[in-house]
């Protein structure tokens, strides 16, 4: 019966110039957006060739000072080289968030935060901004990208390729032939039904296909994004079919496919925006300007004994180096303090983000949309996670400049080459896409399925009386 | 007769179940939208308030920095919420809300907190202007999509032609009928809006309220249209369904993608760069030995007859600094200039769209009305500019003249604790509503051309019907 169906799908699509534009038009789109996709991934990984760039230049010049023993440049008489801030400054390392293989799928979500940053032992991470100038008027549009193609426009091609489907047969009076001739007229409706899902899939498949040749991902995630897309697809299907069971006619059959769209792709997310403007509300980052600074202020107020102990608690290993003048040595544990400071601000700032990502996520059982769009952001590594884990590892490398930096003052003996060499072979460059979890909005997509063809039928006749 | 007929078509929407429903999820939307953006926007203002004050306090509470270290020492620009922004958030989400503005440089605004949200953000928000300008159109057309076309299916149409029923009062009693349904919603939200809102911009809410009537107008006539000339309720719904998709879902994306391809903006490095290039023209004011800051020395000497700094009645330092900030001001001009013309340009293109898209022009004078939209968003940049300037001009001329010169020459400082405290923290002044209305032509425009278009469109299908062309 599904074959039959199948074939009748088919000539449908081949005689319905509009239901044959609308799949030109997803597959047009989807096209088109990986081509964008892709110009994307290739800017990002010529930003971090350019950091690269600068990055070498400036350690090839500190080796330059080093190795003619030079202090600095001839017309800035106060650097030198061999000081701890100098070393520091001109090794002038990046560290970059490496392009998931898949990164152009989502080329178009929010993310914030920088690609590349150049690291020494004051760079804040919190506040570094990406290398991407947006015009805000274009980024308030949504996007649109293969995840906003997929997410949005794959469901509407199931209901534009289905949208006849039992409502036709109803109003044409042709079910009794159907029960005649086959027996059930409900697996007829349900045949057609898994046919229409068997043309979206195969437009989403291939559009998952391209993205994976495009990006030259790896096996696994190209499994999973294929897997993804055809779950997605199931629980369209599947309200096609559940919605399809009674539908009186094509346009009742319009109605409530278009209805459950809107509920699902705009409605309930427009709630999970509203509320993550509201946990906004109260945000002006008081805690990364004004108390930031005043704290740095502060620092400068606070006795020896504090002052030590602080810095030794969060810097063990630089016991054995304090000085007997502490006060000479004052300065560097004020910039020690600092990065105690930074570091407490990201545990904050993490848990405040984690309210917006346990939204997230309780907003993805409401609507497989949400689901969907989150599982295929974090598997093309553009999701809030994967900057949290590159600004926990700038901040590692900021923490380790810092210890560098105390360590060589407190000794107070002039820096070599060698340190030179010690601080930018410890700074690490890239940082490589977060392993791929994807298992629970699978999960969440499977529910919905199975909680639609549990549950849909008897909500469905409900609605229907 | 038009008001017979309007007045049976309302009494149908009410009889018919399905039009009860959907017109009570539309009052339940409205109300909840209005009533959450409301508290949202009270506890912005309050943190705004707050965020201010802590700026402020900082500021005033700091003694002991010579006016050179204030500089760098800095002040916060806190990003207000539009005039209306309870109605329209506009760009909000998209900005960031803090900037510090200091000696030397110019950042950019910073912080986005809703990014941590980052999926959700690919959707719009559950706000006003989207339960007028997207959600009310599609309870029009899932209320009015079957109006004319299942008149047609049963019979009924003919049988009221025949009654003595003009086609056009038919058809505009209709469209009237959809309307006052958008209304009352309208009416509900701006009611909300004036009862719970605090510090009412009577003229702002007046024209956000006329712009979504006149929207609601084009939908209705637009619905009743396709329901005129579709042979089926079916094929009716199909068609509104996708025209609202298209219109409210895809072709603002689309708009914005294809202005990005064909006018793409310069990356960050590259414009800070080119910048970067510009600013090395001029002095560099740390640095003693830079030729330029030698020869404004010169000048300065010159100016006051002496030979030597010490000699100097005021700080070189200041005369210097500023005459570096001045130069860091003009390149700052030119390429934000550049860059802020080609923001307008991208968004002037994107207005295009406008002309095939009601929808669209709606989004984009709703958020201009509201002074959420782009043209604020440069202005709010542009006056934070100003307000830095002016906050690094008073402090160099301070580090310039606030000191005294002992009869040996040493060089001591004058200025009062008075004299940061007197400083007067960024208050900025939303663009007025006439400037905005003028940056709107275009949408104004496409808004007007939808309006005549749609209304002739009706009195030629009524004309259609009267030659029973779709009966």
């Amino acid at each position: 019966m599904i074959f039959a169906a199948l074939q009748l799908e088919f000539r449908n699509l081949l005689r319905s110039p509009l239901r044959f534009i609308a799949l030109i038009l997803v597959l047009g789109s989807g096209i088109f957006v990986l081509i964008k996709g892709q110009q994307d991934i290739a800017y990002w990984k010529s930003t971090i060739t350019e950091g690269q760039k600068s990055q070498e230049e400036s350690i090839a010049e500190a080796r330059g000072y080093l190795s003619t023993g030079e202090a600095g440049p001839a017309n800035r008489s106060w650097v030198n080289i061999r000081e701890p801030h100098w070393q520091d400054y001109y090794a002038a390392n990046r560290m970059s968030r490496i392009p998931s293989p898949l990164a152009g799928i989502a080329f178009a979500s929010a993310e914030s935060g920088a690609t590349t940053i150049r690291i020494n032992r004051f760079a804040d991470p919190l506040l570094a901004q990406g290398n991407k100038i947006e015009n805000p008027a274009l980024a308030a549009a949504g996007g649109l990208d293969l995840v906003t193609v997929l997410a949005m426009l794959l469901p509407l091609l199931v209901i534009a390729l289905g949208i006849e489907v039992g409502g036709y047969e109803r109003a044409a009076g042709l079910l009794p032939l159907v029960r005649v001739q086959s027996g059930r007229d409900r697996s007829w409706i349900w045949a057609r039904s898994i046919a229409v899902g068997i043309i979206t899939a195969i437009v989403g498949g291939c559009l998952s296909l391209l993205a994976i040749l495009m990006g030259d991902s790896d096996l696994e995630s190209g499994m999973i994004l294929l897997l993804l897309v055809f779950g997605y697809v199931v629980v369209w299907t599947t309200l096609l079919g559940v919605i399809s069971q009674i539908s009186r006619s094509p346009s009742h059959g319009a109605v409530v496919l278009g209805a459950a769209w809107i509920i699902l792709c705009v409605l309930v997310p427009s709630i999970g925006v509203e509320r993550s403007a509201s946990l906004a509300a109260d945000d002006f980052a008081l805690d990364l300007t004004v108390e930031s600074r005043n704290e740095a202020s502060e620092s400068y107020q606070i006795p020896n004994k504090e002052l030590f102990a602080s810095v030794l608690s969060r810097f063990p290993g630089l016991a054995e180096h304090v000085p007997e003048d502490r006060q000479s040595a004052r300065y560097s544990a004020i910039d020690g303090l600092g990065i105690i400071a930074l570091e407490d601000r990201m545990l904050k700032r993490e848990a405040r983000a984690r309210d917006y990502r346990d939204l997230v996520a309780r907003m993805s059982w409401w609507t497989p949309s949400l689901a969907f769009t989150s599982a295929l952001e974090r598997l093309a590594g553009r999701d809030p996670e994967s900057v949290w884990n590159f600004r926990r590892s700038v901040v590692s490398a900021v923490g380790s400049r810092m210890e560098h930096a105390i360590a060589a003052d407190w000794k107070g003996k002039p820096l070599g080459a060698q340190n030179f060499e010690d601080i930018v072979s410890s700074t690490p460059g890239e940082i490589k896409p977060l392993p791929l979890h994807w298992g629970k909005e699978f999960i969440i997509l499977i529910v919905w399925s199975i909680g639609l063809l549990l549950f849909g039928p008897l909500v469905a006749r409900r609605l229907g009386r | 007769m038009t008001f017979t007929l309007f007045k049976n078509e309302l009494l149908a929407v009410f009889r018919d179940g399905r039009g009860i429903a959907t017109l009570l999820i539309g009052f339940l939307l409205a109300s909840i939208s209005t009533w959450t953006s409301a508290s949202t926007h009270a506890r912005h203002d309050i943190a705004h308030d707050a965020a201010e004050g802590a700026a402020r306090n900082a500021w005033n509470e700091r003694e002991g920095d010579s006016p050179h270290s204030r500089a760098h020492y800095g002040d916060y620009v806190f990003r207000p919420a539009g005039p209306l922004s309870t109605l329209d958030s506009g760009l909000q989400a998209v900005t960031g809300r803090v900037i510090f503005t200091e000696g030397h440089r110019q950042n950019s605004a910073v912080h986005k907190p809703q990014q941590e949200a980052a999926s959700l953000l690919r959707y719009d928000r559950l706000e006003p202007a989207t339960v007028l300008q997207t959600l009310l159109p599609l309870i029009l057309i899932l209320i009015g999509f079957g109006t004319i076309s299942s008149d047609r299916e049963s019979g009924r149409l003919k049988l009221l032609i025949i009654q003595g029923a003009r086609p056009l009062s038919l058809l505009l009693a209709k469209s009237l009928a959809l309307w006052v349904i958008g209304f009352s919603i309208c009416a509900l939200v701006v009611g909300m809006h004036l009862i719970f809102g605090e510090e009412i911009d009577f003229s702002r809410t007046f024209l956000f309220l006329a712009l979504h009537l006149a929207v609601l107008w084009i939908v209705a006539v637009l619905v009743v249209v396709v329901s005129a000339r579709s042979r089926h309720s079916g094929s009716a719904a199909a068609l509104l369904l996708s025209f609202w998709v298209i219109s409210a879902i895809v072709l603002p994306r689309f708009a914005a993608i294809t202005v990005t391809t064909l006018d793409p903006l310069p990356t960050r490095d590259v414009f800070q760069a080119s910048m970067d290039q510009d600013r090395e023209q001029g002095m560099d004011g740390h640095n003693p030995r830079d030729s330029r800051r030698q020869e404004l020395e010169k000048e300065i000497l010159s100016k006051y007859g002496v030979s030597s700094r010490s000699e100097l009645p005021v700080n070189i330092g200041g005369l210097i600094m500023q005459a570096d900030e001045e130069y860091g001001a003009q390149v700052w001009d030119k390429h934000f200039g550049g860059l802020e013309e080609h923001l307008m340009r991208q968004y002037a293109s994107t207005g295009l769209f406008s002309l095939v898209n009601p929808l669209q022009s709606a989004d984009r004078l709703s958020m201009a009305i509201s002074g959420t939209g782009l043209t604020s968003h440069l202005d709010f940049l542009r006056a934070t500019e100003e307000y830095r300037r002016e906050m690094v001009r008073k402090l160099n001329e301070e580090d310039a003249f606030g000191v005294t010169r002992s009869e040996g020459g040493r060089m001591r400082r004058t200025t009062a604790q008075d004299f940061y405290t007197g400083f007067n923290g960024f208050d900025y002044q939303p663009l007025s509503l006439r400037v905005q209305l003028q940056k709107s032509r275009l949408d104004i425009l496409a808004l007007c051309v939808w309006l005549l278009g749609s209304t002739v469109l009706l009195f030629l299908t009524g004309q259609k019907i009267k030659r029973g062309g779709v009966l």
